[in-house]
């Protein structure tokens, strides 16, 4: 009896401690976003320089560029009121809007900013140099008219269309360039201080970043369009997603990314979250070297393509990740051709090995990022070839050990996932689809297909001729005749699955609409006080 | 004796700074030969072969390693770390970001294993098999064999989603940050220097889970060995005589047993608290504590060896210190080896 009255004082105090228990923490305030997300591959927020996703969806709220797209893809003026396209180029308009510090944008930050881009010379410069501008040319080809009116002319590579869709990607942001000139040092463009601090004319300012824990952007209050919503956008670096997940239920984050498939499936159907599938019109693909005795053979690149259980793997481990499709050029896209016929067939698969002249089946190694969902796609792949008689040696590793076996061509199978640049079947096709030089001397490792040793001189020029064609129309029945080259050939660069970002938010989150190439604004969310 | 302590310590000063140089060796010739990729983490992925090169260059990833290894040399010999990929800044200033919140964490636990984690040892051993005895090994079994990541999610559940106890992960709440400025860098100090008592407790609630589910942990080990020690002792003659004497059990562990044991606690407690300082990686991960054992994960996962080396060497020095503590405190305390000095 004693033993039991003293259980039951303790269970007493504990209960009452629980019930009295002071609010201490309290849920975030309402004038403040938090975002839960990993911070660890941000490694710059210099638009010029960084190209990596988070990056870049902070970038684009701290600098507006001359244009924007829309989520579903529309070109929309930005620091550009308007803009008139002829033979030789584009002029805009720009309109009235100041930097944070104050000073005016002129045509002279853009025509700074462009040229700042191509001499610097980082990741970000890919985005123009592939479309004919670089460093030398870029003065020659960006000049100021006047105070409020800049010349974009073309390379001679590129339409007015993809030029304008590349201009609203944030590595064309337009920096203040009074602001950014104060602090250069050794020639570096400003860019050591650029990393951490921001000089933009977007909605948002940087107040601090902190490497992997956290980034704090406060309201531009003269933001052209009016205030933002929000005084206050917090991105939280959360790199354990069980840890998000409670975070996001306590409150104590309003959206949570990065989550994995089964921390994101207990928040479906429950009550004050909602879940929003960002399509990035980019893919899981199984990147096969064309350099291997086997993978060089188009027969044996079509057994694997029927050895594997696309729509399996789609229901028990991409869900919210991913959908089937083998063709780079997501289903809803204007000008996307069906699927091909290519499913788990295990006696088709075998037959074409056969015919191959490889009856008693090979070995191979699997490379993979240990990330969800790959490392579990990577399983799954080899639980289905080893059907085949494709014995699957699958080599785990981190993200810069496995891109740089991927550079170096030091792989058999390998699985990389895109992004797509732009809302159209060369935005998301380009990379699988064009490779001018495949020579090992060429060394070209920021090429896609070169890195598979995959040499496909007519499709690249088809690409090419795509991508130069002004009439729609013409240029939409190149798109089909790229994606059937493409799917003809076997391709060693094999799409598996449109890619998915999906995230989750609080109910009180209105406004947020995510961004298929994280350009997501923040400026019009809002909180509400109630769920 | 003094004469002969200036040379010892002159000898295990030498001693610590050839395990240092060994060390520092062996962190960069394995830095240099992982197969990772630090220029492709920062140019990117899709950049072209010479925007890769010229990046490679100021790295100086392009010099033969000796000479990598050479030009490193100098720049320590002239306290510079060289510069952190991630972060851009000099290695020596991220780490002087780092090291504080870790050795917050790290202090507030070992305090706290230290004050329940002997006294349990003590006790345990002097009601061996009891109850409380018993209660004793299963905790420090329990807290020796499960792991700190368990703890933590389970703890962060229970006490921070179901509860509402504790604050969640980081160090404060996120609308506090940058409220106190950084003076010691450890954060419930700073803001009560700066009589900012609201964020000192709202500190203080975001610190507590981490630092007890760490303590907890050391706290297994420290209990073991008090135990063990103690019962070692309990066995000698000198206890029986004592307490033929008539000295209570508690006058037996303070006034006799308490000093007999305290080298070797001293010895359990500075390795413990190594252990700690080194930064509880996975801890830091859970909590999203921004300290040096997180830094260095995610400076190991890009390939920055700048980082990687110079916090392995800082690691490599607490632990060497703390040996050296040990070692002085085993002098000061032991009268034999204060008879041997003589």
């Amino acid at each position: 009896m004693k033993h039991f009255s003293k259980g039951l004082f303790v269970g007493a105090v504990i209960g009452a401690l629980t019930i009295s228990a002071p609010q201490l923490y309290a849920a975030t305030p309402k004038d403040q976003l938090v975002i839960g997300t990993s911070l660890a591959q941000v490694l710059s927020l210099d638009p010029h320089q960084a190209t990596e996703g988070k990056a870049v969806e902070i970038m684009s709220n701290l600098y507006d560029r001359l244009v924007n797209s829309t989520p579903d893809g529309k070109i929309v003026p930005q620091l550009a009121e308007s803009w008139k396209v002829d033979d030789k180029g584009i002029t805009f308009t720009l309109r009235q809007a100041n930097f944070a510090t104050g000073n005016p944008v002129t045509s002279k930050d853009v025509v700074y900013s462009l040229g700042r881009l191509l001499k610097l010379d980082q990741a970000a410069a890919a985005n123009l140099k592939r479309i004919g501008y670089d460093k030398d040319n870029i003065d020659k080809l960006v000049t100021a008219v006047d105070d409020k009116t800049v010349r974009v002319d073309f390379s001679g590579q590129v339409t007015a269309e993809m030029l304008l869709y590349r201009l609203t990607t944030s590595t064309t942001s337009v920096v203040d360039s009074i602001e950014v000139q104060k602090h250069v040092a050794d020639n570096d463009w400003g860019n050591a201080w650029m990393r951490t601090h921001s000089a933009g004319s977007g909605p948002f300012t940087l107040n601090r970043w902190s490497p992997n824990e956290l980034v704090i952007l406060d309201a531009n209050k003269d933001y052209v369009a009016g205030a933002p919503k929000m005084k206050r956008v917090i991105v939280r670096h959360v790199p354990e997603s069980q840890v998000e997940r409670l975070m996001l239920e306590r409150g104590d984050i309003d959206i949570a990314s990065a989550l994995t498939a089964s921390d994101l499936a207990t928040f479906k159907d429950k009550q004050g979250f909602t879940i929003q599938r960002i399509p990035t019109g980019g893919f899981y693909v199984l990147s096969m070297n064309a350099g291997n005795q086997y993978l060089s053979n188009p027969k044996v690149r079509e057994a694997i393509a029927y050895g594997i259980d696309y729509k399996g793997i789609e229901k028990t481990i991409m869900g919210p990740y991913g959908r089937a499709r083998n063709v780079p050029v997501p289903e809803n896209f204007e000008y996307a051709i069906a699927n091909p016929d290519w499913h788990l067939d295990v006696e088709k698969s075998k037959q074409l090995l056969a015919e191959a002249g490889f009856k008693d089946g090979f070995s191979l190694t699997l490379k993979t990022i240990a990330q969800t969902p790959r490392i579990d796609l990577a399983t799954a792949i080899q639980a289905s070839l080893a059907q085949v008689g494709i014995k699957i040696d699958i080599q785990q590793g981190n993200g810069s050990e496995i891109i740089a076996a991927h550079r170096a061509r030091d792989f058999d199978l390998l699985i990389p996932q895109t992004s797509a640049y732009m809302p159209n079947v060369l935005g998301s096709m380009e990379q699988f689809s064009s490779n001018p030089d495949n020579s090992k001397e060429a060394n070209n490792a920021g090429n896609f297909v070169w890195r598979s040793a995959w040499d496909i001189p007519e499709l690249t020029a088809l690409t090419a001729k795509a991508s130069m064609e002004p009439d729609p129309k013409k240029r939409g029945e190149l798109y089909v005749q790229m994606q059937k080259m493409f799917v003809e050939q076997k391709p060693a660069v094999l799409p598996m699955f449109e890619r998915f970002e999906p995230i989750v938010l609080s109910s009180k989150v209105q406004g947020y609409i995510g961004h298929p190439t994280q350009l997501t604004r923040l400026e019009n969310v809002t909180k509400s006080e109630t769920q | 004796m003094k004469e002969l302590s200036v040379a010892e310590f002159g000898r295990r000063l030498a001693h610590l700074l050839v395990s240092l140089f060994i060390l520092l060796c062996v962190t960069f010739v394995i830095g240099r030969i992982l197969p990772t990729d630090p220029v492709g983490a920062i140019v990117g992925e899709l950049a072209d072969p010479a925007a890769y090169a010229a990046m490679r260059a100021r790295l100086g990833l392009d010099l033969p390693i000796y000479q990598q290894f050479f030009l490193y040399l100098n720049g320590l010999a002239h306290g510079d770390f060289g510069t952190a990929v991630l972060t851009g800044n000099p290695v020596s200033s991220d780490l002087a970001q780092a090291f504080p919140a870790t050795f917050e964490l790290a202090t507030l636990a070992v305090i706290i294993s230290t004050f329940v984690g002997v006294p349990l040892g003590l006790v345990a051993a002097l009601f061996r098999d009891s109850f409380i005895d018993k209660t004793a090994r299963v905790l420090a079994l329990v807290g020796h064999s499960i792991p700190v990541f368990w703890f933590g999610i389970v703890g962060l559940v229970i006490f921070y989603a179901g509860l509402n106890w504790v604050g969640g992960p980081g160090r404060i709440d996120v609308f506090y940050e940058g409220l106190v400025t950084p003076q010691t860098g450890l954060l419930l100090v700073d803001s009560l220097l700066q009589g900012e008592t609201e964020i000192f407790w709202n500190a203080l609630g975001h610190i507590i889970l981490p630092a007890i589910i760490l303590a907890y942990a050391a706290m297994a080990y420290i209990t073991r060995m008090t135990r063990s020690f103690t019962l070692e002792q309990l066995s000698q003659d000198y206890v029986i005589a004592a307490r033929a004497k008539g000295v209570s059990p508690l006058g037996t562990i303070w006034h006799h047993v308490l000093p007999n044991i305290a080298v070797q606690l001293i010895t359990i407690l500075a390795i413990s608290y190594g252990g700690l300082l080194e930064g509880a990686v996975v801890t830091e991960i859970v909590f999203s504590w921004p300290g040096i054992g997180q830094y260095m994960t995610n400076a190991l996962m890009i390939g920055d060896m700048n980082a990687v080396v110079a916090g392995t060497i800082i690691v490599g020095f607490i632990f060497m210190l703390l040996n050296f503590f040990a070692d002085v405190a085993y002098a000061v305390f032991d009268p034999r080896m204060r008879e041997a000095a003589r």
